[in-house]
């Protein structure tokens, strides 16, 4: 079993610009059963996009998403909602991807009546169960979201996706909202659940260290684009696009006082999805540019056998 | 050398019920220094800071304490001695620069606005205003006096903060999380610009946040708070190389970094408290692995200890 993504293409349409975003363009990707795929980008890169696309919120313009074998996010609405239980999506804010008026309990609850994976008798047992697994006490389950701490709520967003009994699990940015202290405790939560009911991730972050903590194998996006995928590894300690240089470089380390380089930044900003420069998108930033680099863009190709990098000046 | 900023006994209460945000808070900074703020949300971090603007919401008050800015307290100051203070003295840049900047007012106007309401002495405001903006690396002015804030990307709207906050040469720059809401790339070139303009200055700066990471890359000395208290002070290299608050310890231990386990991550129990919930206590006792009985029974007071100091009974690295 594994998720293959290919030749993926995402287009909005804005009206008022009367003109249309690129949010994914041709992306192709595949996991492996009970691997981690941890993605990196900045905001508009796309990363989100994907995620939604996975679990299936939003069709693809082009291209298909396949779990196992049988598309994601294109069968009409009853069977479109069993293929769903198999991807759940958990979202970046505790605080407004829960219904503030439902207590926890209702809100674990509706999920398995939705998907009627568990007979009305059956219903509060699994919900106490499920929360159990996530750690939450079974006293909890008549709480609401707002009595709770931010990783509390994390922890039922968890619990509620794995409600579903899915295989796949994707996670954006699920530790970005919380505090500092609390952020390892749900790390390795997510760590131990995917060792027990062997899921695959999809870890989705800008934060490259939580990354790094997770993922087996990295893909690097950059204006709906992947332009480095390899294992982390080959990803972090032997970066080879020099988009990905520069977004390691730019991380400030606790471990490294004053190591941060000030004085080689990189310049510029990220172009306006919806406008892109021809060529490379990367280009107008990019140290090693040249003439070819405005024309064409540039293919994802093998470094070596599992790196894979979108850049011909450095494959040169 | 004397203190540019003295904070002496600084607490914040919630007006109405008397709660504690920030208790018994004191800091200080030296001519030219960076000082670094530490902490979660709901530590207290951002309102000692808004307390020395005289910003703090309606609701809050500060219940005692001292802010000594250049040896006269600004919480005896007037209105009108505050008001110019601010902006000129002391700056300040916060986290989203799309909610500090006034989205239906152009950019130049704004910051002409700060001249404005400080008579200040400049003949050619427009060029000072150029000027300004072109050194916080905003490469057409012309066209960014005339824009709205809008036109701008979120590192964009920054810059144009800092030269807003920059324009009349403070002696103190106060920085609420400002690279927060920033990508990764965009946040360095932003730390980038701050470092160089604080040099070329001899400017000083108190900068919040909660990533660690920022802090050891940007200043020389550090704060670290918890639940509406400073747990440990030091230099960047004492914090980050030798801890003596199990918090600082068990926070930088916490987090995954290039070299460490991949496998599990040293986590803390629990979540912080509440400030007003922990009085007389250790704040941070029932998360402390080195936690005993003195420590829910008594509050340990901050001892210091040449360039650092540390409120807790058994401080790591310590003999006891």
């Amino acid at each position: 079993m594994s998720l293959s993504i290919n030749n993926v293409t995402k287009r909005y349409r804005i009206r008022a610009r009367k003109s249309v975003v690129n949010a994914l363009n041709g992306i192709t990707l595949s996991v492996e059963k009970g691997r981690t795929l941890g993605i990196v980008g900045e905001s508009g890169c796309g990363k989100s996009t994907l995620a939604r696309l996975i679990v299936g919120l939003e069709p693809p313009t082009e291209g298909s998403l396949l779990w196992s074998g049988s598309p994601l996010g294109q069968g009409v609405k009853n069977t479109f909602r069993s293929r769903h239980s198999k991807t759940q999506l958990v979202f970046q804010d505790p605080y407004s991807s829960l219904n503030p008026r439902q207590t926890i309990g209702a809100c674990i609850a509706e999920v398995l009546k939705t998907h009627k994976l568990r007979g009305d008798a059956e219903i509060s047992a699994r919900v106490i169960e499920l929360l159990a697994v996530v750690g939450i006490a079974a006293d909890m389950q008549t709480r609401f979201p707002h009595q709770l701490s931010g990783g509390q709520r994390q922890r039922v967003a968890i619990a509620r996706a794995l409600a579903a009994e899915p295989e796949l699990l994707v996670l954006d940015e699920p530790v970005s909202a919380l505090d500092v202290s609390v952020r390892a405790d749900v790390m390795n939560l997510l760590v131990d659940l995917k060792n027990k009911f062997n899921l695959t991730y999809i870890f989705i972050s800008h934060d490259l260290s939580m990354v790094r903590h997770i993922s087996d194998e990295i893909a690097v996006m950059y204006l709906g684009r992947i332009v480095e995928y390899g294992t982390w590894d080959e990803v972090l300690n032997n970066p080879k696009h020099p988009y990905t240089k520069a977004l390691i470089e730019s991380i400030p380390e606790h471990t490294n006082v004053r190591g941060i380089d000030f004085e080689n930044v990189l310049e510029g900003e990220v172009p306006d999805p919806a406008n892109l420069p021809q060529g490379c998108a990367f280009h107008q930033r990019c140290p090693l540019a040249v003439e070819s680099c405005k024309l064409k863009v540039p293919e994802l190709l093998n470094a070596t056998k599992s790196h894979l990098v979108a850049c011909p000046e450095v494959l040169k | 050398m004397t203190n540019l900023l003295e904070i002496k006994n600084l607490s914040v209460v919630i007006s109405e019920d008397k709660r504690v945000l920030v208790n018994d808070v004191s800091f200080e900074i030296k001519p030219g220094e960076a000082v670094g703020v530490v902490g979660e949300s709901g530590s207290g971090k951002t309102l000692s800071a808004l307390s020395i603007l005289g910003l703090l919401a309606r609701g809050l008050k500060i219940e005692s304490g001292e802010i000594r800015f250049k040896g006269a307290d600004l919480l005896k100051s007037s209105a009108e001695d505050l008001r110019s203070i601010r902006g000129k003295e002391i700056a300040m840049i916060y986290q989203d620069p799309m909610t500090a900047l006034n989205p239906v007012m152009k950019i130049g106007e704004q910051l002409q606005e700060v001249l404005d309401s400080h008579q200040h002495q400049i003949t050619d405001q427009k060029t000072h205003i150029l000027n300004g903006l072109a050194a916080v690396g905003i490469a057409d002015p012309n066209r960014a006096f005339d824009s709205y804030p809008h036109e701008f990307s979120g590192g964009m709207r920054q810059r144009v903060m800092i030269a807003m906050s920059l324009l009349l040469s403070p002696e103190l720059l106060i920085a609420d999380e400002p690279t927060t809401a920033l990508d990764v790339t965009i946040q360095r070139q932003i730390l980038a610009l701050v470092a160089k303009e604080r040099k070329r200055r001899n400017m000083s700066m108190l900068w919040i946040t909660h990533d660690l990471g920022v802090v050891a890359n940007l200043v020389d000395r550090v704060i670290v708070m918890y639940a509406g208290r400073v747990v440990e002070t030091g230099t960047v290299d004492e914090i980050f190389k030798a801890p003596k608050h199990p918090y600082t310890a068990g926070l930088l231990a916490s987090l995954p970094a290039a070299g460490r386990d991949r496998e599990r991550l040293e986590s803390i129990p629990g979540v912080p408290p509440k400030p007003w919930q922990v009085l007389n206590t250790c704040a941070f006792a029932p998360r402390c692995k080195e936690a005993r009985d003195i420590c829910s029974s008594h509050r340990p007071e901050l001892t210091s200890n040449e360039s650092s100091s540390v409120a807790c009974f058994f401080p790591l690295g310590v003999k006891q």
